[in-house]
């Protein structure tokens, strides 16, 4: 990440240095003798303050990205088979994910509620969706994430995504949802 | 359509048994299980409610009375309830007029008024012996008092009694909780008869598991929120709450024994959930199952004496039956790859035990086993409809349940188990987990033979 930074910002710069003559106005040449070294300073020193800019920009606008990049992480939902609460591989991959970005924004905390899908007896899913938050939160701090940052809780069927009554929606409603509770300011992504 | 063929066929005083074989479709039967088919309109006596009387300013009283009996003696499914002919309509009880039309039973009364509100002196009359079996008053409170329904309620089930010498369920309630499109929770109560809905109270967080103390008087419930769950016991008349337990992170399936000294729930212990029971009066708790999986909805025998709950340490859903302090637990529901089984009510009467399930694929029905012939015959009663979460009656003979999903009108229904005759008790979506109250007759059971 830093290594590509100051290349882009050399980049900038040479690019800032070529266009530089570009983008100052068209003048007459005074009938004087010319002090060129001091225009070309002159220019220089644009340039530099222009690429500074456009580089403070460019972090401002990567740091926005990364920081919404890492939340998108974080909030990414895993999903599960009926009546289940492995973590299927498709998941594991998604909490790995989700394991870096912690790890690089250690005051996060996060919430974690499980659901399930409307077939079955209301408070049998409510255990079903208890059971699925703490695998998730098991199988993340079972990679050494601390206890204390994840919390669980279930809400059953009630909320479903999708409320349709297919094995689409089914499959949609299976599910645990990730909310920041804490630390949600200026995330970083893995590897700053 | 079952119900529409049902209906007529009563009219005309036929059996539906055969008609209702015909329709049987076993494809989707879990293994173990039957239709029942115990289901016959014959045999039921005939019944008429003549108009009561009363003096002239007290007509429409005694007209609404007459039918609120009336429906009510209809909604016990023990009666064919015959219209009065005009000419029988007034004046006596003429006993050859209605053996004549095949009438077993005729109920009369007159109303007046007190100073707190009337008096029903009903008749309940033999017609084939041509006398009176029993007669009684019944003191009601005016019109516009809150119990004024209820007491009629208890009339009613005076009749059934008298004459079956089983309990009536007219005078009882079923608590239900509704869960609102904004998220938000309601704990409601509705008649018997489908009629007096009110709301208990309103909340934003879940609200789960309604189970009524056996004097009627009290609820108790689960709710969740900021202070994580709560068992909440709420007296009816007064609005008083109190928090009998906590939990984290899960508590729910209350159920007070059948002498009320004891209150059975899940919560979670570290592994799942687990059945516990908490003494009411020094909120001791003392554990009761310990397994794999989850344990939970312990239903109590009528004795107190078992428990029937749902358990999945086999890691399939089945229903089990075990002492009520705990110990080695049979299972009651029939094995099956894919079977899943739930939410059992155990009757007030004897060793019904009713919950729902299905076969893998399938569809939720509300089935029945008996907890003395454990690995003996299971019904399925239900066939339209995906239907969960049943809870009996205070005359152990109907069931109310939630439909919803794949049925066009969602709501709580009722099923008799003697007839199959089902009603809907009240519609909406998202109405469920309802139980059933114990009869609330005695309170209202004031007047003299």
């Amino acid at each position: 990440m830093k290594v590509r930074f100051a290349t882009s910002m050399l980049a900038l710069m040479v690019v800032a240095v070529g266009c530089g003559r570009r983008e100052e106005p068209e003048q007459p040449t005074p009938v004087e003798q010319p002090d060129t070294a001091g225009q070309g300073q002159r220019a220089l020193d644009a340039a530099r303050a222009d690429s500074i800019r456009r580089a403070e920009e460019e972090a401002r606008r990567m740091a926005a990205e990364g920081a919404s990049r890492a939340r998108e992480i974080l909030e990414e939902r895993v999903h599960f088979d009926y009546d289940e609460s492995e973590i299927r591989s498709d998941a594991q991959e998604v909490l790995r994910r989700k394991l870096d970005v912690l790890r690089a924004n250690p005051t996060v905390q996060v919430q974690i509620t499980g659901h399930a899908d409307e077939r079955g007896s209301i408070e049998y899913n409510l255990a079903l969706g208890l059971r699925r938050a703490n695998a998730v939160a098991d199988y993340m701090r079972g990679f050494g994430v601390e206890a204390q940052r994840l919390a669980t809780e279930t809400a059953g069927e009630d909320q479903p995504l999708d409320p349709a009554s297919n094995e689409q929606a089914w499959s949609m409603n299976r599910r645990a949802e990730f909310r920041i509770t804490a630390g949600g300011e200026n995330l970083v992504m893995p590897g700053n | 359509m079952i119900r529409a063929m049902v209906a007529a066929a009563a009219l005309l005083g036929l059996s539906t048994g055969p008609l209702l074989a015909q329709q049987r479709d076993t494809s989707r039967l879990p293994p173990g299980v039957e239709l029942a088919t115990r289901y016959t309109l014959r045999g039921r006596p005939a019944l008429a409610v003549q108009p009561f009387t009363s003096a002239s300013m007290l007509t429409n009283t005694a007209a609404d009375l007459t039918r609120v009996i009336e429906n009510d003696l209809r909604l016990s499914d023990r009666f064919e309830i015959r219209p009065t002919p005009q000419s029988l309509a007034s004046g006596p009880v003429d006993y050859a007029q209605w053996n004549s039309l095949n009438v077993v039973w005729v109920v009369s009364g007159e109303v007046s008024a007190t100073t707190s509100g009337f008096r029903l002196d009903m008749s309940v009359h033999d017609v084939v012996y041509g006398n009176v079996k029993e007669a009684r008053s019944f003191t009601l409170p005016t019109a516009s008092s809150p119990d004024f329904r209820m007491a009629i309620h208890a009339a009613s089930d005076e009749v059934v009694r008298t004459i079956t010498g089983q309990p009536g369920m007219a005078a009882s309630r079923v608590a239900f909780v509704r869960q609102n499109g904004n998220g938000k929770y309601d704990l409601l109560l509705i008649d018997s008869d489908g009629e007096n809905m009110r709301r208990i109270f309103g909340s934003e967080g879940q609200i789960y598991s309604p189970t009524w103390s056996p004097d009627g008087t009290r609820l108790a419930y689960v709710v969740s929120g900021d202070e994580g769950w709560q068992l909440i016991e709420r007296e009816l008349d007064t609005g008083r709450t109190r928090v009998l337990q906590t939990d984290p992170s899960l508590l729910v399936t209350p159920q007070y024994s059948p002498d009320g000294s004891r209150i059975a729930f899940a919560n979670w212990l570290p592994g799942g959930l687990e059945v516990q029971e908490m003494d009411v009066a020094s909120g001791n708790v003392r554990r009761l199952t310990n397994s794999a999986g989850d344990n939970m909805s312990p239903a109590y025998s009528p004795d107190g004496r078992r428990l029937a709950f749902h358990s999945t340490r086999t890691g399939r859903q089945h229903i089990y039956v075990m002492p009520a302090e705990g110990g080695n637990a049979t299972v009651l529901s029939p094995f099956g790859d894919g079977v899943e089984y739930a939410a059992p009510d155990w009757s007030v009467m004897g060793s019904e035990v009713t919950f729902h399930g299905r076969s893998r694929g399938g569809v939720y029905q509300i089935m029945l086993a008996n907890a003395s012939r454990p690995g003996g015959q299971v019904e399925q009663l239900t066939r339209e409809g995906e239907n969960e979460d049943p809870g009996w009656a205070p005359d152990g003979r109907h069931i109310v349940y939630s439909s919803g999903v794949r049925r066009s009108t969602p709501g709580l229904y009722v099923i008799d188990t003697g007839t199959g005759n089902i009603r809907p008790l009240v519609t909406g979506a998202k109405l469920r987990i309802a139980d059933w109250s114990p009869s609330l007759a005695a309170r209202f059971l004031g007047g003299s033979h």
